[in-house]
């Protein structure tokens, strides 16, 4: 089957055990306000424009079959994602986030240097976007990668809970985040309940596959003892916990939004320090590390 | 770092005190005159430079400080007048300033013994030889006096000042052999001090932890040392070397080619790191200083513990340790015909020229050519006679090949000044009595070979698009290259972004990387030079990188007239690169022992890749893992793009901000604009 992706990152050391190779698939259910991936919220693909290097010779507009209908800036006002602009770009500032591709082709992509990985004590990583969005494909792609590919997947945890148990099966390790255990709050920041995650993450907790949990601490809104606490409360005691890793707000997250054509409005104050708590870890016997 | 140390810190290196301390400049030309009218032989001018040098020092002691020797003269004398030189530049080939340079000397040759018995054994000689060789031994024991009575005067201004723990130290070094770890560390302060008086510069301090560890181990075996004090010791040591440095000659502040080597192989398997190699690293984590310049050997058998501790540096954002990969350049040293006991002894010359210590009167940057040059010329001039790719590819190898002999007919005649303290110092030549200026055990060249990821993508995109599928017209191309692509936007964007570029793990581009350094290869293989040795060809570029880059045109690579070229052995600053791990497959394809003369891969990691210490621990394996595929020679930077950009606004508030040039590091600020430019540039790739 196919899926689509918006990216391949080589060498990352933030996201599993070892060096890895991150796989970023589109399209996500939640819309947190801090997300510093905004090409991974539409499942479609879309035009990023740097808005570094454009020399402004026009070139784009002329050539976009859509560019009639009205343009802001070097872009049209309904761009159909069609990328004739891409090649038109003297500067190629212009790219596709989003590519469309069958689990086979995936797979063999991986594969090409799953022997380098391998032999760094790493392997893949499926983030996003959301994994559990496409489920199936990413399943099927794990399938066809050999069993001595260390696999990991980044994940909300929103999605059903009949594909988190497959992927909670499948997956050699699991990095799930925690974003804020109040319903209201994660409601407000996110765009969704956190009812589902909370249910994944007791799933999790319940069973053996090793996994980390992942607070991305962002200002003002998670940024509490009483979350720190809410979360070891929830997972502490759980056979394959391997600890909390932090992941303090960078002020850099709204550095994409431009080149997707979307205005980056958190609403929290994004200048503010976050607050670490690593005690409450420390107190339920929780190994936890600020990444 | 103990609060003692934190003080010397910001006393020598922040505040600069130690300035005030400095005599105003002198004459630069106060002896060249006086030996042109007596038209003094070289040896002698050298020899009496050195002596009157040593004796224009003024004794300094500094609080708190226990390593002394700190320069007040600012000037260095020269040896001969303008005229002089002129004529000499006529006559011969005058390698950088004339001076030696860019040697590695056995200290242990003099630290061994202690100077007097030095002195003596030389005036011992002196009478049982005439003429020439007598009046030479005669020299060189006047430099040693010259540095004993300086240590004497020193030790003086110790006693006056109540300096026991300092006057202690001084009545046994320099004068005899080190007893214990602090005296083998002054001992080796004054030794290398004396060496910048002598004009010769590019000093480097070879395998520290090996010829130091003797005097290490046993302090702490018998517990006059503990590893604390140890690592205080190192510190204030690592501090001298960055003491007097801004007094030193290189093309820019920072490149003093102060370079350190730890670690390596021994000839039985064993791995040669101790626990010294492991202060070292520790010393020059805490400090943070650009000097000295720490370079690690590294081959199958090192413990990832070490690899770990030079990533711990990489952190620190000091563009070093660069690791030399012994699996790879001992047997490429030992094809090259050094010995293989010299081989396994290699260090790093200032920049990173695999070298011999105490043997070795290598010239490793003797010259360059240009691989971007001898593919662009080609491309221009015999595209249209080409009926194949293979063709252009012959033409290609005939341009490397005359480049090579042009080359080296231009460096016929080579002069170098004498270097008779030096000369102590460097097996045979100490006891011949022969001066190391005119050669020693090894005499091979090394050249320099610039632009390679720009000829590579220039004949990558040539072979696909001219000769593959004809997309475009060998005319075209001529035309666009002949105008610098001024009336084709598309044709320039699509050769500079769209083709095979070297550092994707792309067959397409690669392999040419692979044939290009055979051809590099091929073309020195069994050329003499008229020292008897070698020539090595390198993946190095030194400062060539920019020269070579403003002369030539625009190439089939989408590089525009005078746009820059990459430093030494690394992916085009405007490709568009998947990331570190296919960089590293990339640049480890070619034969890279057959390019031995040094010359490392450059890859530049953000530094959020190195945020804590479970990535540092990565970035050793991403290290390691560049060795396990052969690479021979491996740098790497931790950089932020926005960092750099403040600091070139706003130099006052990054003073202490240090970068990578070429083969060194530096102080960002402190340097030219346009180096400020080509590191920016540089961070395109950070990834």
């Amino acid at each position: 089957m196919t899926g689509i992706i918006f990216d391949i990152h080589q060498g990352a050391v933030h996201d599993g055990p070892g060096i890895r190779q991150t796989v970023f698939l589109k399209g996500c259910p939640l819309r947190c306000q801090w997300c510093h991936n905004p090409e991974g919220l539409s499942p479609e693909p879309e035009l990023l424009v740097s808005t570094q290097g454009c020399t402004g010779c026009g070139r784009c507009m002329q050539v976009c079959p859509q560019a009639a209908l009205g343009v802001v800036g070097n872009r049209a006002r309904h761009c159909t994602a069609c990328g004739q602009c891409v090649s038109a770009c003297s500067q190629r500032i212009r790219r596709i986030a989003g590519e469309q591709l069958t689990a086979h082709e995936l797979a063999q992509r991986l594969m090409e240097d799953a022997a380098f990985y391998r032999s760094v004590g790493g392997g893949v990583t499926f983030s996003g976007g959301e994994p559990l969005l496409q489920a199936d494909f990413v399943l099927e792609t794990l399938s066809l990668l050999p069993p001595d590919v260390h696999t990991a997947v980044e994940t909300s945890g929103q999605g059903s809970s009949e594909a988190f148990a497959r992927f909670a099966q499948a997956f050699d390790w699991i990095m799930l985040d925690m974003k804020a255990m109040d319903d209201d709050i994660h409601h407000r920041y996110t765009g969704s309940s956190n009812a589902n995650i909370l249910a994944n993450a007791r799933l999790l907790c319940q069973g053996d596959t090793p996994f980390v949990v992942r607070i991305p601490v962002i200002p003002g809104v998670n940024d509490t003892n009483a979350h720190y606490r809410a979360v070891a409360e929830l997972v502490h005691g759980a056979p394959a916990l391997q600890g909390v890793e932090l992941l303090p707000y960078h002020r850099t997250a709204g550095a994409k939004y431009a080149m997707a054509g979307r205005a980056y409005r958190p609403s929290f104050d994004a200048e503010q320090p976050v607050f670490i708590n690593q005690d409450i870890f420390t107190q339920y016997g929780i190994r936890s590390r600020v990444l | 770092m103990t609060e003692r140390i934190a003080e010397l810190r910001r006393f020598f290196v922040e505040q600069r005190a130690h300035h005030a301390a400095r005599q105003p400049a002198r004459d630069a030309q106060e002896l060249a005159r006086i030996f042109a009218q007596g038209a003094a032989p070289d040896v002698q001018r050298a020899a009496q430079r050195h002596s009157r040098m040593l004796a224009l020092e003024m004794p300094v002691i500094f609080p708190q400080e226990r390593l002394v020797f700190t320069r007040t003269n600012p000037t260095l004398l020269a040896l001969f007048t303008p005229q002089e030189m002129d004529a000499l530049r006529r006559a011969h080939t005058l390698h950088e300033q004339g001076e030696v340079c860019n040697i590695c000397v056995d200290y242990t040759r003099l630290m061994d013994v202690g100077l007097q018995a030095a002195k003596d054994s030389l005036l011992q000689r002196a009478q049982h030889e005439h003429g020439e060789k007598a009046a030479y031994l005669r020299l060189q024991a006047d430099i040693l006096t010259a540095i004993l009575e300086l240590a004497r005067r020193y030790h003086d201004l110790a006693v006056q000042e109540g300096r026991d723990d300092i006057a202690r130290m001084l009545s046994r070094v320099p004068a005899y052999a080190p007893t214990t770890f602090p005296e083998a560390l002054q001992m080796f302060r004054i030794l290398h001090f004396a060496m910048w008086l002598g004009g010769n510069y590019h000093n480097t301090v070879g395998r520290f932890d090996q010829f130091m560890y003797p005097y290490f181990a046993a302090d702490m075996q018998s517990g006059l040392l503990s590893r604390d004090a140890a690592l205080e010791w190192i510190q204030e040591f690592f501090l001298t070397f960055n003491r007097d440095s801004d007094l030193y000659s290189g093309m820019q502040q920072g490149d003093n080619g102060q370079s350190l080597m730890l670690g390596g192989l021994n000839p039985d398997g064993t791995d040669s790191s101790n626990e010294l190699t492991e202060l070292c690293l520790t010393a020059s984590l805490k400090l943070r200083l650009i000097d000295p310049k720490i370079n690690l050997r590294v081959h199958k058998n090192t413990p990832l513990s070490l690899y770990r501790l030079g990533s711990e540096l990489t952190r620190q954002g000091l563009g070093f340790p660069q690791y030399a990969n012994d699996e790879v350049v001992i047997p490429a040293l030992i094809r090259y015909g050094y010995e293989p006991a010299d081989a396994y002894n290699y260090t790093v010359a200032a920049c990173w020229e695999f070298i011999i210590p105490g043997r070795g009167m290598d010239i490793p940057n003797i010259g360059a050519i240009s691989l971007a040059g001898a593919v662009q010329q080609a491309v221009a001039q015999e595209l249209m006679a080409c009926d194949t790719f293979d063709d252009l590819l012959q033409a290609v190898r005939r341009n490397i090949h005359e480049q090579v002999h042009s080359t080296l007919d231009s460096l016929c005649n080579v002069y170098l000044f004498p270097a008779p303290y030096l000369s102590l110092m460097m097996d045979g030549c100490a006891q011949a009595g022969q001066d190391v200026s005119l050669g020693c055990k090894y005499n091979n060249y090394g050249l320099h070979g610039t632009g390679l990821s720009t000829a590579v993508d220039a004949l990558a995109a040539v072979r696909a698009w001219v000769y593959g599928d004809g997309s475009i017209a060998k005319q075209q191309l001529l035309n666009a290259l002949a105008t610098d692509y001024a009336d084709c936007p598309d044709l320039l964007a699509r050769l500079r972004f769209d083709a095979p570029k070297m550092g994707n793990n792309d067959p397409l581009a690669d392999d040419l990387a692979v044939l290009l350094l055979d051809a590099f290869a091929d073309a020195v293989d069994g050329l003499r030079n008229e020292r008897g040795g070698i020539i090595r060809a390198g993946t190095g570029s030194a400062m060539y990188y920019l020269w070579h880059a403003n002369d030539l045109p625009a190439t089939a690579d989408g590089r525009r007239a005078g746009e820059a070229l990459a430093a030494n052995y690394s992916p085009s600053l405007f490709a568009r690169l998947k990331g570190p791990v296919s960089i590293l497959q990339s640049f480890a394809k070619p034969d890279l022992g057959r390019v031995c003369n040094g010359g490392p891969l450059t890859l530049e990691l953000h530094d959020t890749m190195l945020r804590n210490d479970q990535a540092v621990a990565k970035v050793a394996q991403l290290v390691k893992s560049y060795m396990d595929m052969g690479g021979h020679q491996l740098q790497l930077n931790a950089i932020n793009r926005d960092t750099l950009l403040e600091a070139r606004e706003n130099p006052g508030a990054h003073r202490n901000l240090i970068v990578r040039v070429w083969g060194w590091s530096g102080y960002f600020v402190e340097l030219d604009p346009e180096y400020q430019d080509h590191i920016i540039s540089r961070t395109e790739h950070a990834v």
